[in-house]
Parts: C-alpha cells; structure tokens; sequence
C-alpha cells in the first residue's frame, strides 16, 4: 500500500495526472476514491474488498469524472481488460489514462462484508482466476499474491443450469428476471455500456418494452447479453449492482463461452489482440449463414 | 375516473402554421364535457395520441371561447410526430386543465405588453385573446412578436387580424436575414424591437415568451423600461409526464412547474436555482 | 382508537389462517434462495419474521413496478377506453418494518397532493398494516435521526413488539381495531408492557448511535445553498445506477408508456423511475438541466431532505438505510446528511422554508 501511495502522491505531484482513481476506506467498507491532491494520496488502499471494477470510471459518458483531467486508475488484472476493451473500442486512447496495476489473490464478493478471503467469502469470478497481475499497466504495485481460494465458481454454477431440462431452465430464468425492476444498475456500472443513447432508451421506434414486466425484462436483459457477448470481462459488477440479486454473472459468462468456444477468443487485457465484434477472419464460423 | 385517464377529444381542425408547426382545434366528444371543460389562460394539458404517447401543449385557444381547445406544436419527437399522422375525425385524448394560470383579473385597467418569439407565441396567444375578447376591461395592448424568417411565424391570419385592429399596437419583426422582398415588418432581433417599441411600463404588465436566449437578452431591456420583475410574466417548460406532480420529473427546486407554473413572474424566477 | 392487547405465536397463527380462509391476502417477510422479501403466505409459518429487513420496500404493494393506468381499444377513428380498477382485495401484512410502515404514510402526502391517485388510496384502503417492532437492523439503520425510530407506529394500523411468547400489540388506528374487533379469539389481555418498553429502549438507543442530526436543520441548509460546492463531489463514485431508487420506500418517480398490443388495442402503463438516470429531465431539444451526475445527485438529496418536507411537512426518507446499503459504490447517506448537519448555518434573509 506504501508503495500505491507514493506512487499516485508522484503521479499528482508531478502533474502527470490529475487524478489518481483508486478505493479508499470508506464509513462502511471500501468504495471508489478519487484524489485530486497529493496529500490525499494516504487514502488509497488496496485489500481484498477492493472489489469495484474501476475502468468503468474511464467510461465516456461520465463528464463528472472528464472534467477532472487525466486520470491514473488502480486496476487489479480483471478490470484492465475492461479498460483494453474500451481502447479496442475506440473510447479510450491508451495514452489518456495511466493504468496502475495491483497484484491481486481474490476479492471478497461484497466490499462492506468480511475482508477475510475464504472459500466462502470469496467473489465467484475470482474461484477460476489465472491472472494475478495485469500485463496491460503502466506501473506495477504490491506484493506477490496467492491464487483466490478455490469453490464453486460461476464455470459450475452455469454446469449445473445446463443440466437441468429445459422448461426447469425456462422456469429458473423467469422466476430470476420477474424480480428485475429495470433500475438499469448492470448497464450503468459496467465499463463497456457506454452508448451514449442505449437502445433500450431509444422510443422512436421501441424497440423494448421499457415497462418491467417479465416479456420487458427478457427483452432487456437478452438484448443487453447479446450486446456483451464478445466485450464483456466477467468482472461480475453487474450482479453485483443488482437490487434485485439477479445472477446476471451467469448469462455473461454463458455468452463468453458460447463466443470462446466458437471464434476461439477470450478475454484478454491486450488492446491489440482483435475481438470477435468488430473484427472477422476468413475461416470464421459461417455453417449458419444459408 | 382515475386522474390518469383522458378525456376523448376528436380532431375538428388541422391548420399547418409553418413546414413544421401545426395548430389542431379539438372538441370533447363527451357532450357534458363539451359543455362543463372550463380553463384560465396559461394551463396546459397531456394531449395523447393512444399507442404513442402523451405530450405537454399548453391550451392555445382562449378561455373565452367555449366548446373546444387548441393546441400548437413542432413535431420533434415520437408523440408529436404521431399527432403529424392523424387527420380530421381522428381520436385523441386530453387531461387537463393543469397548472397555474396569468393573472388577467388582476390586469384590469392596465397596459398589457405581450412580448413572443418563434414557437413561443402559442402560450402567449391564448391570454392574447383573453385580453383581447374582453378588451374594454384593460388599457394599451403592445404585442411585439418575431421569429427567425417569415416563414417561420406563427399564426399569420391571426398577427393580420391583430394587426389592423385600431385598439392593438402590433410589431412584426424577424432576425436579419429572414425577411422576404415583400416584407414590411421590423428586421432585427425581438429584444432589439422591445427596446426600439419602447413600450411604457406605466402602470403595465409584460407578458414574454421565448427561447431562453431571447429571455436572456429582453428582461435586461424591460428592466430599463422601468417593468418591475413581479409584473414582467413568463412561461417555464420541463420535461413532465403526469402534469399533475407526482411523478417527480419537471420541479425547478422547490418549484414544481406542472403545479406551481407553469406561468412565473421573473421575480418569481429570479428565486428558482438555474437549472432548467 | 387505542388500546393494548397480547397475540401469542399460536394465535399468531390462527389469525394468519383465518384470515386466509376468508379470503384475504396475508403478506409477510419470506425468506427464499438467500433472500429475505415481502411475499404471500398462508401460514404464518411460512413467513419470517424477526430475521433481516426485506431487500425491496413495501412500496411495491402500494405502487407495483409497473402497473396499467387504462386499456385501449380503436376501430376506424373512434377509440374507446377502458378502466381499470381502483378498488383492490383486502390484505393484510404482517411484520412490518416501522421504516416501511413510515413511508406509506409519507407518500400519502404526493400521492393526495390536490389530484387523488385513486390507484395509491385503493390499496391503501384495502391494506392493514400489522408492524412488528424492530430491534435495529445494522450500522446502516437511521429512522431515529429523520424524526422515526425502531418502534414507531407512523403508517401501522398495529404496532406489535416482541414478548416473550408473542406480541405486545398496540392498536395504532381504526383500522387496526377494527382487525382486533373481528378476530376476538386471537388477541387477548394485554401482557408484557414492561418487557416491549424494555425491548424498544434497546432498540432506540441501538438505532440512534448510527446517526444524529437534526432534519430542520439540514433542511435549512439545502434550502440556502443550491449551488453550494459541497455537491460538486458527490457525483463522482455515483455510477446513476438508480438501484438506490428501486430500494428506497420513499422513492416514486414513475415514467408513463403506451404499449401498443398488436395495431388497434394497447394498455397504458406506468412504471418505476429515478431522477439518477440522464435521460430523466431530458427536453426533446436534447437539453438537459440536469446534465451530469453531479446535479442529478444534488437533486436526490435536496428533493428527499428540503423540497419534499417544504411541500408535504415529512422528510421523503423513513432511515431504513436501503440506499446505503444498495449502492455499489459506497454512498452513504448517513455520511452525507451528518455532513450537511455540520455545515456552517448562513441562512440567507428572506429564506423561509
């Protein structure tokens, strides 16, 4: 932590940036800081609750935080594949922000909960973690971490969904989305839901049913899955903002598979390595075009 | 009948004002209705195109005149656009009257100045005719109107018919640039005209209603004519839904518009935070 | 109409039962897959009650996420509609948190103001309102510092506190009589008023430690400093996610939609909105008055703690620490209004309310 502090006390210091966006200790738990001047810089931490993805922060459709100046954010390896994305998608230019890398054994699931990493504690995206530093930063801190502590992770979770028969599926998926009151959470704490108008927003035609009721929902939540799959991380933030504890994890993560398996991708902190949106090569799948 | 649900109202009249403005004249299809609906100049209403939506006009037409209302309006989005498809004979509904309305009982006697530009005179025209079908009760009536070329201003045959009223002092402007060879109105911008009119604010009320930038630049000119802000009235717009101030969307402050406006005085306004 | 009484847990039950059997709707607390709701149960087993506030408000059966406000129907240019009820089937809920009793009685006052929403009243009518004291939640809990507590009756019919072997029931209002009027065989002679006065102490003094300010004062600051920089900051964790909107049982902007069935009929709904998200104030100019976070968070607060009790005489928030809670980023409120409590007072003259 010596180390993050000096770090980001330099970076303002020396006004390479004018922010330096990181998690600080806060009445109930850590949550995202943002520090302006170099005598703040003893705030900032890094623990096992820091969990908050903090790219989402470098997404465009947030003035607020522009109008700070360039930032440095602290990225543990999950969330700067969120800001590799942005710059693969043109939202970000990689000379525009400095990348603070941390290195990470796991987070808990909920940043105001038990700060002990145990197999229960653990957040379920971290259960089937390799990367315990992100490749993609320009500076590196902290010390050499463990692997997180090993459970049933999401990769299980979604197993044993896909065992069950599919009006069970149907049934489970129904009872989950029923519940969702189209607060927009997941869209608004993910990185890469940075359009400025959303098309669930857009009202000339509608194409969805802005109402939150179950044939609304679906259409929502399958829409905004489909518009992850190929971008999203699995940094799980989603879930995580949910009032209404839905498991949308799992649909990410189904759709992060169904794309790996297909165009043989995964989620990479490397700007230049070409996702499957935006980017086609000529032995692509193509046995369902007719 | 549940606050949400609207009157039904049936399309009497079209009157295409401008490309992209339309005046709709609309009669109650509920004959007590017809007969009862009763409104103070300034209310709006949500005036709904079933299956599309519901949008804010304010009620255009004169309380004096009883039996229907009429509303103007651009078409900018998904309900306006859907009022543009609909002809005479169509459905529509109606809630309303909503909000706070001018003052004209407490203008009697007085000079009345009506100030408006562009799309801003159907609020403004409404207590026109309010003050001009009971025209006896007050003093000078000034109506300074502009908007950007002459295609552009609203309400032609009306302004003519104003204009050649010997109880009316009418001025027509446009912004410099818009007027076409047979023109012969003023040419300049309105709160240029305002001051060049320089009506008297002896004993008189301003109405104005604008482009907040036309606001801007005409409250300055009306405070070196002498108008003090409680007698100078404008009209604020907001995003709004329910127009009955429940749904949390239109409040400026304290203030919501669709309860405590949308008619303001600018002393009123010069209160309100800055944000709208 | 007042009065005290004692509902031990087996008559608990019976109540429970015989009011299911005459076909009235019972809520209560229900727990299910890790999470603790306001559900329909016909045993009074099934609920579960003393355990963790419910995640979602009581709002939603008050004011459903989305509900239709009338049907249409056309055919050729005529259209005719059709209402919808206004008059609902009696409930009755059971274990009731005093912060969520509180706020039906709150939002009385928007939901009166001038127009009647016939559709508010008419569940509220049909609705007793059964609260079980509560013994202070967590450190997020502030009800005692907007004016409430752990044990206040504001919005109940009846106010039980947990004895031993029961309930010591307070009757609250008419209504509240009215249940113990009918249902003689499950409430009897009072018993316990030492022990529910010993358990609410408790809980007041639990609750009261999280937070103290006082509302008046933090309402007279709001009300002289709009644009004060205190705001500037706010905005900047807040992602506009609104998921403290949809939690809160005091929140209840609402958007209203037409969804069309098919080319000539439709229903008209409303639904669920919050002041956190961009396109809430939007114009069809695409101006915004409200264009960032910051301005949209600002609003959330003052509209809560100084426009609404200007308007309406009760603070828009119940304390029941939902929001702070909710919030992935880590807002907290009870930080922010102790902040504004501390705030040097200049009221600006001529600043009444």
């Amino acid at each position: 932590m010596r180390e993050l502090r000096e770090l980001a006390k330099k970076l303002l210091e020396e006004g390479t940036v004018s922010v330096v966006i990181g998690w600080e200790e806060g009445p109930r738990g850590v949550r995202p800081a943002f520090v302006t001047s170099p005598e703040d810089a003893e705030q900032l931490v890094f623990n096992s609750r820091s969990v908050h993805n903090l790219a989402t922060y470098l997404n465009p459709r947030r003035p607020q935080v522009r109008r700070l100046g360039k930032p440095a954010v602290v990225v543990k390896a999950c969330d700067a594949a969120s800001v590799a994305a942005l710059i693969r998608e043109t939202q970000l230019k990689r000379e525009d922000v400095v990348l603070i890398g941390v290195r990470c054994g796991g987070v808990v699931g909920r940043p105001d909960g038990p700060a002990e990493l145990t197999p229960e504690t653990v957040a379920r995206r971290c259960m089937d973690c390799e990367k315990r530093e992100p490749a993609l930063c320009d500076h590196l801190v902290g010390e050499a971490q463990p692997a997180p502590p090993r459970g049933e992770g999401l990769g299980a979770r979604l197993g044993a969904l896909e065992a069950m028969p599919l009006s069970e599926r149907w049934a489970f998926w129904a009872g989950e989305l029923a519940r969702c009151v189209r607060c927009h959470a997941c869209r608004e704490v993910c990185p890469l839901c940075f359009c400025e108008r959303c098309v669930a927003d857009k009202t000339v035609p509608q194409w969805i049913e802005s109402s939150p009721h179950l044939r609304g929902n679906l259409a929502w939540q399958m829409t905004r899955a489909l518009h992850q799959a190929g971008r999203c991380v699995g940094c799980g933030e989603c879930e995580r903002a949910c009032p209404a504890g839905i498991p949308l994890a799992l649909i990410n993560r189904k759709l992060q598979q169904a794309v790996a398996e297909r165009y043989n991708f995964k989620v990479s902190d490397d700007p230049g390595v070409p996702a499957p949106v935006g980017a086609f090569r000529l032995d692509d799948p193509q046995e369902f075009i007719r | 009948m549940n606050v949400y649900e609207p009157y039904l109202v049936t399309i009497d009249d079209i009157r295409d004002e401008t490309p992209d403005t339309r005046t709709l004249k609309l009669r109650f299809k509920d004959d007590r209705v017809a007969d009862s609906f009763a409104f103070r100049a300034g209310q709006f209403g949500e005036y709904s195109v079933f299956g599309a939506g519901e949008c804010t006009f304010c009620i255009a037409s004169s309380p004096t005149r009883t039996g229907y209302i009429e509303c103007s309006f651009k078409a900018v989005g998904k309900v306006t656009n859907a009022i543009r498809d609909l002809n005479v004979g169509d459905t529509m509904g109606f809630r309303g009257p909503y909000g706070n309305h001018f003052p004209v009982d407490d203008w009697e006697g007085k000079r009345v100045v009506f100030i408006a530009g562009g799309i801003a005179l159907p609020p403004v025209r409404c207590v026109i005719w309010n003050v001009l079908d009971l025209r006896s009760k007050f003093a000078d009536v000034t109506i300074i109107y502009g908007a950007r070329t002459v295609t552009d201003l609203v309400y032609k045959h009306e302004l003519a018919e104003w204009g050649s009223r010997p109880d009316v002092t009418l001025v027509t402007t446009v912004d410099p640039g818009g007027q076409t060879p047979d023109w012969k109105g003023e040419i300049g911008f309105v709160p240029t005209i305002v001051e060049k009119v320089g009506p008297t604010s002896d004993d008189a009320v301003a109405v104005v209603c604008g482009p907040p930038i036309m606001i801007k630049y005409t409250l300055p000119v009306l405070d070196r004519l002498g108008f003090p802000p409680d007698r100078i009235y404008t009209t604020l717009e907001n995003r709004m839904k329910c127009g009955i101030g429940k749904c949390g969307r239109c409040n400026i402050g304290p203030v919501y518009v669709c309860k405590d406006g949308p008619v303001f005085t600018a002393a009123e306004l010069s209160t309100l935070p800055q944000e709208y | 109409m007042s009065g005290e009484r004692f509902l031990s847990t087996e008559r608990g039950e019976r109540l429970v039962a015989d009011l299911t059997l005459s076909g009235v709707r019972v809520y209560a607390p229900v727990e299910a897959q890790g999470r603790t709701e306001y559900g329909l149960i016909k045993d009074l087993r099934e609920a579960a009650l003393g355990g963790p506030l419910p995640g979602m408000s009581l709002k939603s059966l008050f004011f459903p996420p989305t509900e239709p406000l009338f049907r249409w129907r056309q055919s050729g240019s005529e259209v005719a509609l059709e209402a919808v009820p206004t008059t609902f089937e009696p409930m009755v809920i059971l274990g009731v948190r005093p912060c969520d009793a509180a706020s039906l009685a709150v939002l009385d006052g928007v939901m009166g103001w001038d127009y009647k929403d016939e559709l508010w009243f008419g569940r509220r009518q049909a609705a007793t309102i059964l609260t079980i004291a509560c013994p202070g939640f967590d450190d997020a809990c502030f009800c005692s510092a907007v004016g409430l507590g752990p044990d206040a009756s504001k919005g109940s019919d009846l106010l039980l506190v947990p004895v031993e072997g029961g309930y010591h029931v307070e009757i609250v209002s008419d209504k509240g009589a009215a249940l113990v009027k009918a249902h003689p065989a499950c409430f009897s002679d009072p018993r316990g008023r030492e022990s529910a006065e010993a358990f609410r102490q408790q809980a007041r003094r639990r609750v009261g430690s999280n937070l103290e300010i006082d509302p008046h004062r933090v309402r007279a600051w709001l009300a002289g400093h709009f644009e004060d920089r205190f705001f500037d900051g706010l905005g900047l964790r807040c992602h506009g996610c609104g998921a403290c909107a949809s939690v809160c049982p005091t929140c209840h902007c609402f958007d209203i939609v037409d969804e069309p069935e098919g080319l000539l009929a439709g229903t008209r709904r409303r639904h669920w909105d919050t002041c956190q998200t961009g396109k809430f104030t939007v114009h069809a100019s695409g101006h915004n008055p409200r264009a960032d976070q910051n301005p949209r968070f600002r609003q959330r607060v003052m509209h809560k703690f100084w426009i609404y009790p200007a308007k309406f005489g009760d603070v828009l928030c119940t304390g029941c620490g939902r929001c702070t809670r909710a919030c992935p980023a880590g807002q907290n409120l009870l930080e922010i209004l102790g902040q504004l409590d501390r705030q040097p007072q200049q009221i600006p003259e001529g600043m009444t309310s």
